[in-house]
């Protein structure tokens, strides 16, 4: 432990350096920017930036705290066009728009993103200080993760489908094979066969996440806005100076911890990653909620609150192999690892050894960056709310630009947009036959995960089924499935009981 | 009717789906007792099956959609569709000034405004995003070849 | 052929695709990573990039057409930029695997012209420190009591590279490489996890990757699928072939042009690549990047390339990959 102190005072000494300090406030203000644009998350804005940073040719320290900077900022910035618009800023928002939004159009934006700002700093915050102190030990166990216990781990994502059930289950069910399907499109991991391809190359590769979310829910939203607009249904948005309250975040507390810690869990899990976190997260907490957790997807604080604490806790988890493995967790992690090698500075616990000024300046400045956010957010807030002042003619074309320019930029293929389009009008046909995209959504993420994972482990076996419960951490995980699944709707019928019993005896 | 008519669609999308699982996707050889066509066999056959049930019993939603909306909503996709396919050709700031003018003036805007405005969002998102945060965005073929010449 | 030419030039005037097809000087010059940002095809972009600084009078720029492990590249490289003259396309072994086994739909080794290398990798066969391994002699007489005995892994499906090297390890010793215990990781970060995790037993990687685990003391390198021994800090680790087994594997990364470029835009990007041969500063750029010196360029290039697609059809056919 007094490793850790000695080391973290180090790193605060690189990272509070002016220079440095001021790498990690200009990171984090343009990698805001860059999240806010829809489809450039974290990994994108990282990727973009890399070249810049090294061809600038910074030290290696400030590189990769300017670099660490932009990587938080994008995962902050990415809820800003979650909220006020309705479009995903990245793939781990997903989850934010379904509460998010609903604030806004209720004249919240200003309460929902000052909220889900102090919820990411919570949420960022808890999993820097877990990764700092029990990094090496939670490596070691997630190591030992292994395809069997993932298995586990989407029954246990997929039970919590069970709570974003709208009226009609089994359109919830068939939005969520629709999702599965989508994902098995492309080459199979295991077999190297591909699947329904149809020949062209673009999807040979599957349909990249990305392109999904901006489709289904950035060009579905363009095409609802103008229905509306048609129709006379789209009033002016009443941007009110609401602002989040002392009384919001008590509600929100333990919300907010559990999912910090949820988030920062399946981070720190290698193949799993802010969507997974912010999926769960999302479905778990409305889950506990239960009788009052119908409100969720009306614009609940609970459920804003929820999938941001745990994307930006993920953030911090994914850290955690690189850092002390030298194994990347997450798309973005591997893109900061490439940073480090082109720095010549090889990650993993080595580095701690070898470079520890990299190593403790990186920690340190995610410490900083994390309240460099809170403090550039929070006066941005009313900034931002006021971008829906912008009339609907003028607003509209521009979600269509912004899509645009976030899925064009990154891959320059222009079958993309193609792409973007024809899922918008699938999306917007969904949106009107009183089908949840949430569920789409979960199948995208988990599909390939839950199928790569079991015939995984159906090829460590040789083919016998029993492996899948052989290790303690699975059968942990389905009996806290259970619990999940069958404990609130229990607690809850017997506090009805406990009403009418009560009720009763009053008379 | 609505979700009769798209859970009919759906059910021959999943039967299609299904045809192609069950007959044409098979590996050369396979590690895992599954292989690439289990998975997607049992997801067409439960989207089926919810296909069938959204067409035996549908929960009533109307689609209810104005001939005048359709075609608004039609002409959105259009306008989006030729952004898209002028997007290389005619480069970012072309094609963003035309898209952003023509929908906008669809939308409400003024004749004056709307040209103003497609102008100002391509030449200032062309520079926001390609000069300040270096993105990648289509300078346009017939630029590249005027600045050769 | 030359009609061929002649008509994809006014092909391309009229889509006005690109600049000039009859220049011969390179100006503005892109190297196209078939991937997203930050994989291997960015890195081997890098390195033309860096590599090339000095013979080249603008920075190169890199540019990325994902999708379809490279089949969109190469589509678009046979469809609408058949004779640029000024793009060049990485590419890896892997690539030529694809094309080997017929992933990239018609086109062929024979639709590009295949340019130059920007270095190789070579096959590694790892295993956890604690391994009761200790030499690959005793992994392959696990593997001779039955293919099945040793659960292996790597970080792609069956019929990739990864996979590769696995096979012709087991079939080296006159075993059946469709009974082995294979699991197929996405990519190597996941199948290192499963390694150090336990899930798998040996890991089939690259050796550029294993540069920063060495020193950790958690995997230990039983072998090196190259043709010679490797400089430090591999030069203690035997290679395959010394050890009696033929399984070779070179993950070879280079670029290549369109089929339709003109002799002398191809001649001229390959003066500039054996001129960057020649410096110090290239092999000092390959070392940084992981890669281990592997400088071919034209004509030689291509037949070796030409060759090496031939060889792993071969292969992909025996292993029953392909009919």
């Amino acid at each position: 432990m007094d490793t850790v102190f000695a080391g973290l005072s180090q790193g605060f000494a690189v990272a509070l350096n002016p220079i440095n300090f001021f790498y990690v406030i200009i990171g984090c203000f343009s990698g805001t920017l860059i999240g806010a644009l829809p489809g450039i998350g974290p990994i994108n804005g990282v990727a973009i930036l890399l070249p810049i940073a090294y061809s600038a040719g910074l030290p290696p320290e400030s590189a990769l705290i300017l670099l660490a900077g932009i990587y938080y900022g994008a995962e902050y910035g990415g809820r800003v066009s979650s909220i006020l618009l309705n479009v995903p800023g990245d793939a781990g928002a997903v989850f934010t728009t379904l509460d998010g939004n609903p604030m806004a159009k209720k004249g919240e934006a200003g309460r929902a993103l000052s909220l889900s700002a102090v919820a990411s700093f919570i949420g960022g915050t808890i999993s820097v200080i877990l990764m700092t102190l029990f990094g090496p030990l939670l490596a070691s166990v997630a190591i030992h993760f292994n395809p069997s216990d993932y298995v586990a781990l989407m029954v246990f994502a997929f039970t919590c489908l069970a709570s974003l059930v709208g009226k009609n289950p089994i359109k919830t069910l068939l939005a969520a094979v629709m999702g599965l399907m989508i994902a098995s499109i492309g080459i199979d991991a295991n077999t190297g066969v591909a699947r329904f391809t149809f020949g062209i190359p673009d999807i040979l590769a599957g349909i990249d996440f990305l392109v999904i979310v901006i489709g289904l829910f950035g060009m579905g939203e363009l095409i609802t806005l103008v229905e509306h607009q048609v129709t006379g249904k789209l009033a002016v948005l009443p941007v009110g100076k609401s602002f989040v309250s002392w009384k919001d975040l008590m509600v929100t507390k333990w919300v907010i911890l559990r999912c910090s810690l949820l988030g920062f869990f399946i981070g720190v899990l290698p193949g799993t990653g802010a969507s997974v976190a912010s999926a769960v997260a999302y479905g778990t907490e409305k889950r506990i909620a239960g009788k009052s957790g119908e409100s969720f997807g009306t614009g609940d604080i609970r459920g804003l609150a929820a999938p941001e604490a745990a994307n930006n806790g993920s953030a911090g988890g994914a850290m955690v192999p690189m850092l002390t493995l030298g194994i990347p967790g997450s798309g973005t992690t591997a893109i900061l690892l490439g940073a480090l090698l082109l720095f010549n500075v090889t990650p993993g616990p080595l580095m701690f050894v070898q470079r520890p000024e990299i190593a403790w300046g990186l920690i340190a400045s995610m410490y900083i960056g994390n309240i460099a956010l809170l403090i550039i957010n929070l006066p941005l807030v009313g900034f931002f709310a006021r971008l829906l002042t912008i009339p609907q003619k003028y607003l509209t074309p521009l979600i269509a630009v912004l899509a645009f320019i976030g899925v064009y930029s990154v891959v320059s293929n222009p079958f993309d947009l193609y792409m973007i389009i024809g899922l918008g009008v699938f999306g917007w046909l969904l949106r009107k036959l009183g089908f949840s995209l949430a569920p789409v959504i979960l199948g995208v993420v988990l599909g390939n995960l839950f199928e790569d994972n079991l015939r995984r482990a159906l090829s460590i076996s040789g083919g016998d089924w029993m492996i899948l419960i052989e290790s303690g951490r699975s059968i942990a995980i389905y009996v806290l499935t259970a619990l999940i699944l069958f404990v609130p709707p229990l607690v809850s019928s017997l506090r009805r009981r406990a009403a009418t019993n009560a009720a009763t005896s009053e008379a | 009717m609505a979700d009769r008519i798209f859970g009919s669609i759906a059910l021959v999308i999943s039967l299609i789906y299904g045809f192609i699982a069950f007959t044409i996707i098979k590996a050369p050889f396979q590690y895992d007792p599954l292989g690439p066509e289990a998975w997607p066999r049992i997801l067409s056959v439960v989207a089926a099956l919810c296909c069938l049930y959204i067409i035996a019993r549908p929960d009533g939603q109307k689609f209810k959609v104005l001939g005048h909306t359709l075609t608004r909503i039609a002409l959105v996709v259009f306008f989006l569709s030729a952004y898209a396919v002028l997007f290389e050709r005619l480069g970012f700031i072309v094609s963003t000034a035309l898209f952003c003018g023509v929908l906008s003036r669809m939308l409400g805007a003024t004749a004056k405004q709307s040209v103003l405005f497609g102008i100002a969002s391509g030449i200032l998102g062309y520079g926001l995003c390609a000069g300040l945060l270096d993105l990648n965005l289509p300078t346009g073929a017939i630029f590249k070849n005027l600045k050769l010449l | 052929m030359k009609l061929n030419r002649f008509a994809a030039t006014a092909l391309l005037c009229t889509s006005l695709i690109a600049g000039s097809a009859f220049a011969a000087t390179i100006d503005k010059p892109e190297c196209v990573a078939p991937a997203k940002p930050g994989g291997g095809f960015d890195l081997t972009c890098r390195i033309a990039q860096t590599g090339l600084k000095d013979q080249l009078q603008e920075l190169m720029q890199v540019t990325f057409m994902p999708g379809g492990i490279g089949a969109v590249a190469i589509n678009m490289f046979n469809t609408t930029r058949t004779d640029d003259p000024n793009a060049i396309v990485a590419f890896s072994s892997g690539s030529l695997l694809n094309i080997a086994t017929g992933k990239y739909g018609e086109w062929t080794e024979n639709d590009v012209r295949w340019l130059a290398t920007a270095g190789a990798d070579f096959g590694a066969v790892v295993v956890r420190n604690d391994s009761k391994f200790k030499t690959l002699a005793e992994l392959m007489d696990a593997f001779k009591q039955g293919e099945s005995t040793v659960v292996v892994g790597a970080g792609g499906s069956v019929g990739s590279q990864d996979w590769m090297k696995a096979a012709l390890l087991i079939k080296s010793i006159e075993k059946d490489p469709k009974k082995m215990r294979y699991v197929a990781y996405d990519g190597g970060g996941d199948a290192i996890t499963g390694l150090l995790g336990g899930s798998i037993e040996v890991y089939f990687g690259d050796v550029g990757e294993m540069v920063s685990h060495l020193g950790t003391g958690t995997m230990r390198v039983l072998a090196v699928m190259s043709p010679d021994r490797l400089p430090a800090p591999f030069a203690e680790i035997p290679t395959t072939k010394e050890l009696g087994y033929d399984a070779e594997w070179t993950i070879m990364r280079g670029y290549y042009m369109g089929k339709n470029v003109s002799d002398d835009a191809y001649n001229a990007w390959v003066e500039k690549f054996k001129a960057a041969y020649a410096t110090e500063e290239f092999a000092k750029i390959q070392k940084e990047k992981g890669l281990l010196p592997l400088n071919m360029a034209g004509k030689e290039f291509d037949d070796d390339v030409k060759k090496r697609v031939d060889r792993m059809r071969g292969i992909a056919k025996e292993a029953g990959l392909i009919q």
